[in-house]
């Protein structure tokens, strides 16, 4: 075996990894985007029902009056046909009574026929065999279900609705999904739409700033610390992290809640009970960038303190023989050579950021009034959260499908920013 | 050899006859949503219900084994929602739920749920017994899909003793209900009163009215109070009414300028709440029939004496004092065997056998869904099942089985957040409600 198969074979794993948990998803994701999935058509297949409260609806299908006007008187009748079905199954006696005093009787729904059936002299008994027997009679074909189109298409003919009407009737039928670029649209129409999106650049650029900043502010202030003292404090500011966010953001809930910890102590200065997160939208804004800065924070601080720890300590030294002051080699040493770091920091966070809203669901779940409502929130809400129990697979696929390609424009723009190329050389400074 | 065959056959044949009737085993899976302990019956009336036609069928010769393997243990509606659906899409849902009326439409439409109206007898005992208005939002469609599980409504509340100390006398207080349903007492009334609690400082600021913290079908029934329609019904399309939404989004923006109702309210803490209206800290408030129960675990024990309740009082003269009920239904869930759903379909037949549905009704605190409960004496004894269904039953509605009513609702309720926190103005909030619904509902929507 040549190294090159033996290389590939290595990479097998990985390639098969990236393929399930991120290409297979990024295609779902298109696929979804363009269609008009929901609760209401399922995601597997759909079948061909005409439902009773939608005929009115037919008419803007583009079918014609007459096929509505059959559809709609068509109900049970009793007919010669349907009695010989009878006899066979139930007797003749059952037969011929129904065929004396009912021949040519119309119903307009089953119910309605099943108690002519218990009514008869010799009732049919059971309830099962009432509505099979109440079945041979079925001339209508409303709220029906058809498996496939053939079935529907030919029960449409034996129902002698007009040929002409039958491929408009066939697709106001189907109830699966269907192909369409109407989510695209719809996002343009809404009125949201501007206002998810300027919250998510808000978002985005104010958590960053708050991520790199602090993060750098950490890793510096705790590079000058004894390194006993040091790491005790980077594990401290390391826990938002690598708490569970559920119960990362429930601390925070009581932290700010009406009665919780701010309210009771500014409440001992006099100030009135209130809730320090939903009260008002900067509030709010606040607490999510917080939130969400302090567990971007300790990541950036563990980054920059290994790649100052990576600076040779005899610049340093030399530098305070020059009579550097701390804010100097800061200035002068340190931030150029954390230049890599900031960098990558910034393009991961970014792209994190854009999709990610554990935090923000959790906390403040986009308000108050949709003040904090994200556009990956928003995916989350269209196509997993609806009180009305119609959830919109499509309209939120399309919402993650924007989310996808920008984030896609952003990696392309960073690797030209950053020069990849640049960053893969030897490092300047002498291990 | 082919005769060796036929031979085999042919025994085998005669044997299967000569045998008596095969044990037949049957499993059923009930899942039940938004239930708590005191909701086991939705699940225990369908044990109780395979054990009767377990007998049924002994009786004509038929061994039937049912198992019925009961779940209410979801977090919340989400949770539930997504497995009965990604259930029902990977062909492993249960064989009954019970879940809110307003899923009916979009499950139907999928092909998720069966009608039980193909398995049972409408007009026969006990489902001949059932409300009408009640077997009706158990259907869509003209089809009857479910059958109603319960039935609650959601009531307005008092505090008696807020109500007595702002100057009202002990008649007058229990003359409320009545007054609410005439409408001569008004939201604006409600409006007046809570601010004078607050002002005599007999309830803190933002206690005054203090409503649902979340979306609800509760909210439709303040739109319905400034004379809101949700459907018409002639055509069948929902139906967005400016002004009334308007008014309605304009009540709760007042209440918040009149500091008798809290900027931030919604998203208050249940538990909070539920504890906070149980003992009096808000003058005026709004809940569900099932709070009754829930009110005397927080500690209340003395409802009677406390707690006054009303319909939901009208908002302006073209608004009726309205209450608006949401009853979970039972419904059959598609199964590869159809002699599951045949099953199932009984086994909720007989679970709305009065005595049984009273058990659920009674230890939940809901409200009957046949006719015959009140001649049980557990339902007629219990002074708030008696008063509740007469006070509010008789003028309450329920939200329209419309597949795009979940995009309706959830719109009304985004325009009712943002008009609530400030964030918008009532008008520029509906004028947003009126874009976003035109977009998503199209030609289901009516817009006046």
């Amino acid at each position: 075996m040549t190294s090159r198969t033996l290389g590939i074979g290595f990479l097998t794993p990985a390639l098969v990894a990236v393929f399930i948990f991120f290409f297979l998803p990024v295609m779902l994701t298109v696929v979804f985007a363009f269609t008009n999935m929901s609760t209401s058509t399922g995601i597997t297949d759909g079948d061909y029902r005409i439902i009773g409260d939608r005929l009115r609806n037919l008419s803007d299908a583009g079918v014609s009056q007459a096929s509505i006007d059959k559809l709609e008187a068509a109900g049970y009748q009793i007919t010669e046909a349907g009695l010989a079905a009878l006899a066979e199954q139930f007797g003749e006696d059952t037969a011929d009574e129904l065929r004396d005093d009912f021949l040519g009787q119309s119903y307009a729904k089953r119910r309605d026929l099943e108690r002519v059936l218990r009514s008869l002299d010799d009732p049919i008994r059971k309830t099962r065999d009432r509505k099979a027997a109440a079945d041979l009679f079925a001339v209508s074909i409303i709220n029906t279900r058809f498996d496939t189109e053939e079935e529907f298409r030919a029960a449409l003919t034996s129902t002698g609705i007009d040929a002409g009407d039958h491929d408009a009737l066939t697709r106001f039928a189907y109830t699966g999904w269907g192909w369409t670029r109407d989510n695209f649209r719809l996002l343009l129409e809404l009125p949201s739409t501007l206002r998810y999106a300027a919250n998510t650049a808000f978002y985005v650029l104010c958590t960053l700033s708050f991520n790199i900043l602090f993060g750098l502010f950490l890793a510096i202030s705790t590079f000058y610390l004894p390194a006993k003292l040091a790491n005790t404090f980077r594990a401290i500011w390391f826990l938002p992290r690598i708490l569970p966010p559920v119960l990362y953001v429930l601390m925070w809930n009581w932290f700010t809640w009406d009665t919780g910890f701010i309210s009771t102590v500014t409440g001992w200065f006099g100030v009135p009970q209130q809730n320090w997160m939903m009260q008002t939208t900067t509030r709010a804004w606040t607490v999510i960038i917080l939130i969400n800065g302090f567990v971007g924070a300790s990541l950036g601080m563990i980054l920059f303190s290994s790649a100052i720890k990576a600076i040779p300590t005899s610049m340093l030294y030399a530098s305070e023989v020059d009579g550097a002051n701390r804010w100097q080699q800061v200035r002068y040493i340190i931030l150029p050579q954390l230049r890599w770091p900031i960098l990558f920091m910034t393009a991961y966070q970014t792209l994190s950021l854009l999709t990610s809203f554990e935090y923000i669901l959790l906390a403040t779940d986009g308000g108050p009034g949709r003040a904090t409502e994200v556009w990956a929130l928003a995916a989350y809400h269209t196509a997993l959260n609806n009180y009305g129990g119609n959830l919109q697979y499509g309209l939120g696929a399309a919402y993650a499908l924007v989310l996808v390609v920008i984030g896609i424009a952003a990696s392309a723009l960073y690797l030209r920013l950053f020069n990849f190329r640049e960053l893969l050389i030897k490092p300047r400074i002498e291990q | 050899m082919r005769r060796w065959t036929r031979t085999t056959a042919l025994a085998g044949c005669l044997m299967g006859l000569a045998m008596p009737a095969m044990a037949e085993d049957i499993s059923i899976t009930v899942w039940a949503g938004g239930s708590n302990d005191s909701d086991s019956y939705r699940i225990e009336a369908i044990e109780m219900a395979a054990d009767i036609l377990e007998r049924e069928a002994a009786i004509l010769g038929e061994e039937l084994n049912i198992t019925v393997d009961g779940r209410r243990d979801f977090s919340g509606w989400d949770e539930f929602k997504q497995g009965v659906t990604l259930g029902a899409e990977a062909g492993t849902a249960p064989s009954i739920v019970v879940t809110s009326h307003l899923d009916i439409a979009p499950w139907s439409q999928a092909g998720y749920i069966v009608a039980v109206e193909d398995y049972v007898d409408l007009d026969a005992w006990p489902l001949s017994n059932v409300y009408p208005n009640l077997m009706e939002i158990a259907s869509a469609g003209g089809t009857q899909w479910g059958v109603p599980q319960d039935a609650e409504s959601r009531p307005f509340f008092f505090w008696r003793e807020t109500l007595s100390q702002i100057g009202y006398s002990e008649d007058f207080i229990d003359a409320l209900p009545d007054m609410v349903a005439s409408g001569e007492y008004t939201l604006a009334n409600v409006l007046e009163d809570a601010k004078k609690a607050v002002d005599m400082g007999l309830v803190e600021a933002g206690y005054g009215f203090y409503p649902r913290v979340s979306n609800g079908p509760d909210y439709a029934q303040f739109y319905q109070s400034f004379g809101g329609e949700l459907i018409d019904p002639d055509s069948g399309k929902l139906v967005l009414d400016k002004a009334a939404m308007t008014e309605f989004y304009q009540f709760f923006v007042d209440a918040v300028a009149a500091g008798v109702t809290r900027q931030n309210h919604i998203g208050t803490e249940w538990n909070q709440w539920y504890n906070e209206v149980a003992n009096g800290r808000a003058a005026f408030w709004h809940g569900g029939t099932w709070h009754f129960g829930r009110y005397a675990r927080e500690g209340n024990d003395d409802f009677w004496n406390t707690i006054q309740f009303s319909l939901i009082p009208a908002g302006n003269d073209r608004g009726r004092a309205n209450t608006i009920t949401h009853p979970l239904v039972y419904l059959v869930m598609d199964q590869e065997d159809e002699r599951i759903e045949e099953v199932a379909a009984q086994l909720v037949a007989i679970a709305t056998e009065p005595r049984l549905n009273t058990l659920h009704a009674i230890q939940s605190n809901h409200l009957a869904v046949a006719k015959a409960q009140d001649g049980i004496e557990l339902y007629s004894g219990n002074r708030w099942a008696a008063e509740a269904t007469e006070r509010l039953l008789g003028s309450a509605n329920s939200q329209p089985n419309h597949l795009q009513y979940g995009a309706y609702s959830e719109a009304m309720f985004r325009g009712l957040e943002a008009a609530w926190t400030g964030v918008q103005t009532p008008e520029e909030a509906v004028a947003e409600v009126e874009a976003q619904m035109t977009a998503t509902i199209g030609d289901d929507l009516i817009v006046r």
